[in-house]
Order: structure tokens, then sequence, then C-alpha cells
């Protein structure tokens, strides 16, 4: 009897879920968007190597000699540069205020005697990454000038060379962003549970079950199951986008590393602490404005905390610590742990019990505060 | 056997520690008492607060916490066997918006442990009986008020209640769906079904029901039969005074 109940209360929370067109927006369609547009913007981010980018770069030549000019041609030449002509009234100090040009390299008289070192300078807004990569490449030029080396990087490959263990390539933007945009999702599933449960409180719905022989755990299970199924379906739908779509849209790889299996544990947790979110949310919420702002601001602050809105390594030493006061965090961390280290289900464990306790928490504050009428 | 006993229902829906710290006790029922006889239609009076919502919900088991006794059929509340007894149809329009009639019927049905055998032939009749048939896999969302509280009233009808409570059934509607609803009442009661009748509507009280109980911030004023009261307006307002009621 109550399991057919049961069943008719879940029935009826999909039904409701499935008819409405901004729930399956912002559950599905939301955060598809945001991986392809997130993975092109952190295309250049995550990679190995500065690609697909040319960096304005005004190159001055004041020395003119054969070894300044010809570092010169070899910075112009280099494909990370693309050279700008020097604007008609040139100021060094003002030469970045029009946006054509990102790095000014100065070639001083003397510099390949060691007198007077060429100068860099870098637009103030102008990405770390790519300072560093352009600080390399100048050094790199500079030494291969002054000390007549042919190619210094063929001279350094052979004193150091860079390896990855096997099937654990650099990862690549798509890798990071499916997990983050999918665990993000599954957090706003508060939304439309949290919303959905204070409807039926105000029009009756929930007090006309009561009038029937229908246990209160039967209705608070069918009204947590439906959603936490669709938390599952939302992480395979982003996991299958993920792997057989967006490499082929965005031409960027996913690889789901050697211990696939191990996404089905993580995935059940976390799925466990994205509906138990959603419970909390739903029982301390008086009203539907409340319940959406709520549950977005608890998930875009978690999300920012966590590594999803800005990456876990771009973060201060302060805010990483701060990190890990978020469920997103450890969630994030376990699927990348499956994604690009390969790692054995004893090194995921301890998040998963993290996640576990953050679930069990958000379902026992709801047990307490929790009012059907 | 009376289809409702109640005695002696006191209720208060402040917590204990309220209460104490408050000073006293604000009852939304009071030492209330009432019965109702099988087959009647009996009207349940009042004004705003007076504590006919919360009877009801003390009626179908909702509320707890209470103390007195309540008998439905003879069984002391609450009670799962008496629950399927009773049909009830809120003030509001408790139904799923999102779904069609038929899958509303459905829902409460199995809540009201029903087969699914029952449930088609009884949502068939119960559509039937609101004028609803035509319009049955429409979504709940797309019915005009009318429409919404006779379906309202048709899912409360759904497990052939011995027992039907409604609070305020024919708010907002218009005059032909209310006339509707008045046959449709007429014939269930013909049937056999007993009627509990929270209404603000005098007219509507004194077409329908034989008796009448009258209460006020939470105590009864008037317990009696229909044909005592001349006229039910003027009666009313005597009893509960014409100043605004704000609370």
């Amino acid at each position: 009897m109550i399991k057919r109940q049961l069943k008719e209360i879940v029935k009826k929370e999909m039904l409701i879920m499935l008819r409405d067109k901004q729930t399956i927006l912002l559950l599905f369609f939301m955060p598809l968007a945001l991986i392809f547009f997130m993975t092109l913007a952190y295309k250049g981010v995550y990679a190995d190597k500065i690609y697909e980018k040319q960096i304005p770069t005004v190159i001055e030549n004041e020395s003119k000699t054969p070894k300044a000019n010809l570092l010169e041609q070899k910075i112009q030449s280099n494909k990370l540069i693309k050279r700008v002509e020097l604007p008609p009234s040139f100021d060094k100090d003002r030469i970045f205020e029009q946006g054509k040009a990102q790095v000014l390299v100065i070639i001083p008289k003397g510099f390949e005697e060691g007198t007077k070192p060429v100068e860099i300078y870098f637009d103030p807004v102008f990405d770390t990454g790519y300072k560093v990569a352009v600080r390399s490449l100048m050094t790199s030029l500079t030494v291969e000038v002054v000390m007549s080396i042919e190619n210094i990087d063929a001279v350094v490959a052979s004193l150091i060379t860079e390896k990855t263990k096997k099937d654990m390539d650099v990862p690549s933007p798509i890798q990071l962003a499916v997990p983050a945009y999918a665990i993000f999702a599954m957090f706003f599933i508060a939304i439309p549970m949290s919303i959905g449960f204070l409807k039926e409180k105000n029009n009756g719905t929930l007090q006309r079950l009561f009038t029937y022989s229908v246990s209160s755990n039967a209705i608070a299970l069918g009204k947590i199951i439906p959603y936490y199924i669709i938390n599952i379906i939302q992480f395979v739908l982003m996991l299958f986008v993920g792997v057989f779509i967006a490499p082929y849209i965005l031409n960027t790889p996913f690889q789901t590393g050697t211990h696939v299996w191990h996404l089905i544990p993580i995935t059940l947790v976390v799925a466990a602490a994205t509906t138990g979110f959603g419970v909390l949310i739903a029982t301390l919420a008086k009203t539907l404005e409340q319940t959406s702002t709520l549950a977005a601001t608890g998930a875009i602050l978690m999300g920012v905390l966590g590594g999803i809105m800005v990456p876990y390594f771009v973060m201060s030493h302060t805010m990483q610590k701060l990190a890990m006061i978020s469920p997103i965090y450890w969630a994030h961390q376990s699927y990348l742990d499956v994604f690009l280290r390969n790692a054995e289900l004893s090194t995921i464990l301890p998040k998963l019990a993290i996640l576990l306790f953050f679930a069990l928490a958000c379902f026992y504050i709801a047990g307490r505060r929790v009012k059907w009428m | 056997m009376k289809a409702l006993e109640i005695s002696g229902i006191s209720f208060s829906y402040h917590s204990p520690a309220e209460k104490l710290t408050s000073g006293g006790i604000e009852y939304a029922l009071h030492n209330f008492s009432m019965s109702v006889e099988q087959g009647k239609i009996h009207a349940l009076l009042g004004p705003n607060g007076a504590g006919k919502t919360t009877l009801m919900k003390i009626i179908t088991g909702v509320l707890r916490g209470y103390s007195g006794e309540v008998f439905v059929l003879g069984n002391k509340m609450p009670d799962n066997t008496a629950l399927t007894c009773i049909g009830c149809a809120p003030q509001a329009i408790s139904l799923y918006m999102p779904l069609t009639a038929l899958e509303n019927l459905h829902f409460f049905g199995v809540m009201a442990n029903l087969s699914d055998e029952q449930i088609n032939e009884r949502s068939d009749y119960v559509l039937a009986q609101t004028g609803l048939t035509d319009h049955a896999k429409k979504l709940v969302s797309t019915y005009s008020g009318g429409m919404q509280r006779r379906l309202n009233l048709a899912v409360a009808l759904l497990h052939s209640p011995k027992l039907l409570l409604l609070d305020e059934p024919t708010v907002g509607v218009d005059p032909q769906s209310r006339h509707h609803i008045y046959e449709t009442l007429k014939i269930l009661n013909a049937s056999g079904m007993t009627v509990l009748l929270s209404t603000h509507i005098m007219e509507e009280a004194a077409r329908l029901c034989s008796s009448v109980t009258l209460l006020d911030r939470g105590e009864i004023i008037f317990d009696g039969l229909m044909s005592a009261i001349d006229n039910l307006e003027r009666f009313f307002l005597e009893k509960t005074g014409r100043g605004l009621r704000d609370d």
C-alpha cells in the first residue's frame, strides 16, 4: 500500500517537474550552455601551451647592430608574437591606453655586452600566464642571440624533458568544466524542489494529502526521490555531452580516466548532497521569493568558493583554504580524482564522507524544521 | 450512530512555551461540542477567524494536539479507517495545476487506496457528476475558476465518502457553477451522504442545510435546526455582531 502511494507521489512529482519548461531550462540547458561557453573561455588558461593566440607586441630596436637586428627578427617571427607598429606619438608610458598593444620590447644599445638589459613592458591587465610565457620567450631568444646558440630549446630538451603518466595527459578545459557545471546545476535542483514544496503548502494540496491515510515519511520520500533521480540524470547527460558531443564541436578531448566506475559512488553521494541542500532550502524558505533567492545565492556562493566560477588553482592561498567549506569543492575534486588523477577509491572516499556528512546534516536540520502545514 | 460527534474540543495554535510566556492561552477552539446526524446537510457558520477551518482540520486529522474527542461514524479520531469514510474539499483549490483532471483523480485515488479499476470507474462517475467529463484530459491550469472548484469537489467524492466536509465550496465561482454544485450536493445527500458545509453565504446554508452550528471566537453560540431560524443573515449578525472582523 505504502509502496504504491510512494510510487504515485514520485510519478506526480516527475510529471510536474518535466512539464515545467523553466525547470528543464534551468536544470539541463543552463549547465550545457555553461559547459560549452566556459570551455571556450578557459581554453587558453587550462592548456599546457600558449596557442591560438598571438600577443600584439611593439618592438623598439634602439641598437640596430647585427645582433640586435637578429633578436628583433627572432622575436617578430615567433608564433606567439604579433608585431604591431609603433604608434605615431610613441610614449612608452601610455602605449597600452588604446589597447592595440599588450607588450612593449625595447632592445637598447649595448644589450649584447650586458651593459643594458632588454626591457619588457606589459599591459597592466595582461594575464599572468601569458606574462610568464613572454618573459620566458624573451629570455630564451636573448640568450640565443647573445651566446650565439642556434636553438636553445633543443639544448634544453636534452637536459630537461616533461613526462606525464600513461592516460594522464594534460587536462583539457572541458574535463574541468563538465563536472564543475554538472555539480553546479545539480545544486540548482533546490529551486524547483523548494518552490514545489511551498506551492503545495500554500495551495492546500499537502494538507489534502494528510486527510488520506498517507504517512509523512511516504510524502517526504516521494518528494525527495524524483529530484535525486533527476540529479543523477543531469550528471549522466553532462558526461555524455562531454565525452561524445563536445569534443567534436569544441575540438577539445575528454578523458574519463582509468577508474570510470568510481563515478557511480561519487555521483550517488553528490546527488544526496544536492538533494539534501534542496530539502534544507525547502524547509528554511517561507515564501516563493525566498526559495529562489536562498537556493540561487547558496549555489552560486558554494560555486564561487568551490572553484567552479574561479578555477581553484587561480585562487589565493586563503581562498583555497576557504574552498574547503564548500561541498562543491569536495564534489569537484572527487570527479577530478577520477578524470585527471586516476585515483583509487580509497583516495576519494574521505571526500565522499565529507559530502555524505553535509547531506545528512541538511536532511537532519530539514527534518527538525519541516512544517507540513 | 451519528456521522460526526465532537465533544469538548479545545485547541490552540500557540506552542506550550508561548502559552507560558504570553500568560494566557488564546484558543482557536474552546470546549467545543457539536454533532451531525447521518444523512443530513449541516451548516457550519461563523465570521472570519471563528474556528471553522481549524475544526475541519481537526476532524480530518490534519491538526493534532487538541483536547477532547472527535468521533466519525463511531470511530475515535485520528483513525485511518475513519479517514477513508471522509471526503474533504478544502477552501483553497487543492489540486495539481500541471496535471490533468484524470491525473489528479488517479493520484488522489491511489492516496485513498482505491484499486486502478475503482479509480477509473469512480473518476468517470465524479467527472460526470461535476460536469467535467469533456475536460478530463485537459490540464487543470487551463480550467476556469468554476471548473477548478468543481474538480476540487470531484476529488473529495472520488472514494465514495460517507461524510463530506466542504470548506466554502462555492467561493469565487459563477452562478452557473454554484448552481451545479448545489444540485450535486442535493443528489449526493439524497443517496445518504452526510455533508458538513462551512460557508459565508447565508443563502447557500439556508437553501441546502437542515441544521446549523454557529460559532464565534472558537466557541459555540448556536446549535439547532435551520427551520428554527426565520432569517439566517439577520440571525447571524445578531449573534456575532455587526462590527468588522480584522483578525
